[in-house]
């Protein structure tokens, strides 16, 4: 005989989380690249312009409750891009920054809704009801190398951009490969081989950027998803009861720690922009000296 | 163990990883394409009219600062002015007491030299008067004399005295009083 909890529809089911995200139509059709994590991508976008819309909306000096948290959103973060990049910089890389920021927040923290991963399709064991969900209807998009590679590589052509802008391609290749130090001579001779081969490892180091952003971010919310998975499972062997009460005492805990490492990525992913913008856009010390004598 | 990039190639594995993650450009795009209208709104709609009015706030509260330390200012002015205008006040009043002051010891010192020259005045035309009285009634009495003596001695002596024996009684007797 099936305990009230084994024969209800809502039992917890949860299922071995994909290294990829699976699709929502057929793979080869015309909307094979809508995916689980597309849905929930297309779900942060009108999340995020929805809320958007309604703090923008009636704005006024006295600000309303959204404009409010909006605003205090966006001057911290705003605050924060200044110390790093400068003012200047700021103003022409905010919005990509303050878009990573809140589109990697709220794709994170959406996976942590729940139903995010359990529900779809799978070995059907009654009505409504499968013994694993192998193809969630719906997956965060940052638990997707797709949607990281994408970010990220869009947030290396920002960079490049900027980069471009500010300091132009001799700059670039000057600021890179360009001996410091100002020695010359022989001694100098050697300094400037060094530096260029340190040149070529910072190219390198920069054009594998996006792939470590990427894989960063991915690693850590596919991680953290499969850590829920496995904490929710862990007592499916003991009994209905035990196993109802394990799939929702047990992950508790690292909810909170989801929450916090969700936060903590969008905040690293968004930082490491900043730095690799400062870092690329900030004038050398010679520079600058050699600039002044022209003057 | 530690495998390079040249390995991974060549065995072939970057088509396992593509497959492992479930890599592929139409889903990579449609990821882009998301977020790239996310960034293009957010930039438009949101940023851009948060950070102005942030930036217009900033403007007001540094306006308001500064219309603050204007008024503060134009008070502390303000306050010199009118400490000023009170100095000068108080140094016209103490001016003005003074010049009262003496104003009015020069009238009181000109109404006292008035009052004793009509004092003097009043007496010496009183002492003129008394010595005309005295003259006049000296004269009366000089009058009054003669006459009586003149009466008497015709009574005494029962002639009649003519005009010359008066008028030279009246001198003796005029004489007489007189002395």
């Amino acid at each position: 005989m099936l305990s009230p909890i084994q024969s209800a529809s809502f039992s917890p089911v949860l299922a071995n989380v994909s290294s990829k995200a699976a699709e929502l139509f057929a793979k080869d059709g015309v909307m094979g690249f809508i995916t689980n994590s597309t849905l929930v991508a297309l779900c942060v976008l009108g999340i995020v312009l929805w809320f958007a819309r309604k703090a923008t909306k009636n704005m006024s000096l006295i600000p309303h409750k959204a404009q409010n948290f909006f605003e205090f959103i966006i001057e911290f973060l705003y605050g924060q891009v200044v110390n790093i990049i400068g003012a200047k910089q700021a103003k022409l890389a905010f919005p990509l920054l303050g878009t990573l920021f809140i589109y990697i927040l709220v794709s994170n923290w959406f996976g942590l809704l729940p139903g995010v991963g359990t529900i779809g399709w799978g070995e059907s064991t009654g009505f409504l009801s499968v013994k694993a969900a192998h193809d969630p209807l719906l997956r965060p998009p940052t638990a997707d190398l797709n949607a990281t590679a994408g970010i990220a590589l869009s947030a290396f052509l920002v960079w490049l951009f900027l980069t471009i802008k500010e300091v132009g391609v001799w700059g670039f290749i000057v600021h890179t490969f360009g001996p410091k130090g100002g020695l010359k001579g022989v001694v100098g001779l050697i300094v400037a081989l060094v530096f260029i081969f340190v040149g070529v490892i910072e190219i390198v180091s920069i054009a594998i950027r996006p792939l470590t952003l990427s894989i960063r971010l991915f690693g850590n919310i596919f991680a953290g998803e499969n850590v829920l998975h496995i904490m929710s499972d862990m007592m499916n062997t003991k009994g209905p009861v035990m196993s109802f009460l394990g799939s929702v005492a047990l992950p508790l805990p690292f909810y909170f720690m989801e929450l916090l490492v969700g936060l903590l990525q969008a905040i690293v992913f968004t930082l490491l922009c900043s730095v690799y913008i400062q870092l690329s856009t900030t004038h050398d010390d010679h520079s600058h000296e050699e600039e002044g004598d022209h003057h | 163990m530690i495998t390079s990039l040249p390995t991974i190639l060549a065995a072939g594995k970057v088509d396992a990883l593509v497959e492992k993650f479930g890599l592929a450009w139409p889903k990579f795009f449609a990821q882009v394409i998301i977020f790239w209208i996310v960034f293009s709104i957010l930039k438009k709609y949101a940023f851009g009219p948060i950070l102005g009015m942030l930036e217009q706030r900033r403007q007001r509260i540094a306006d308001g600062e500064a219309k603050l330390e204007k008024i503060t200012k134009d008070a502390a002015e303000a306050a010199k002015n009118s400490q000023a205008i009170l100095d000068k006040a108080e140094a016209d009043a103490a001016r003005l007491v003074k010049e009262a002051d003496e104003a009015s010891k020069a009238l009181q010192e000109r109404r006292q030299q008035d009052a004793v020259a009509s004092a003097n005045s009043i007496l010496a035309k009183a002492r003129e008067a008394a010595e005309l009285e005295k003259e006049q009634l000296m004269s009366q009495l000089k009058r009054e004399f003669g006459r009586m003596v003149a009466d008497a001695t015709s009574r005494v002596t029962g002639k009649v005295l003519n005009t010359d024996d008066q008028a030279r009684l009246n001198q003796e007797t005029a004489a007489q009083v007189s002395a």
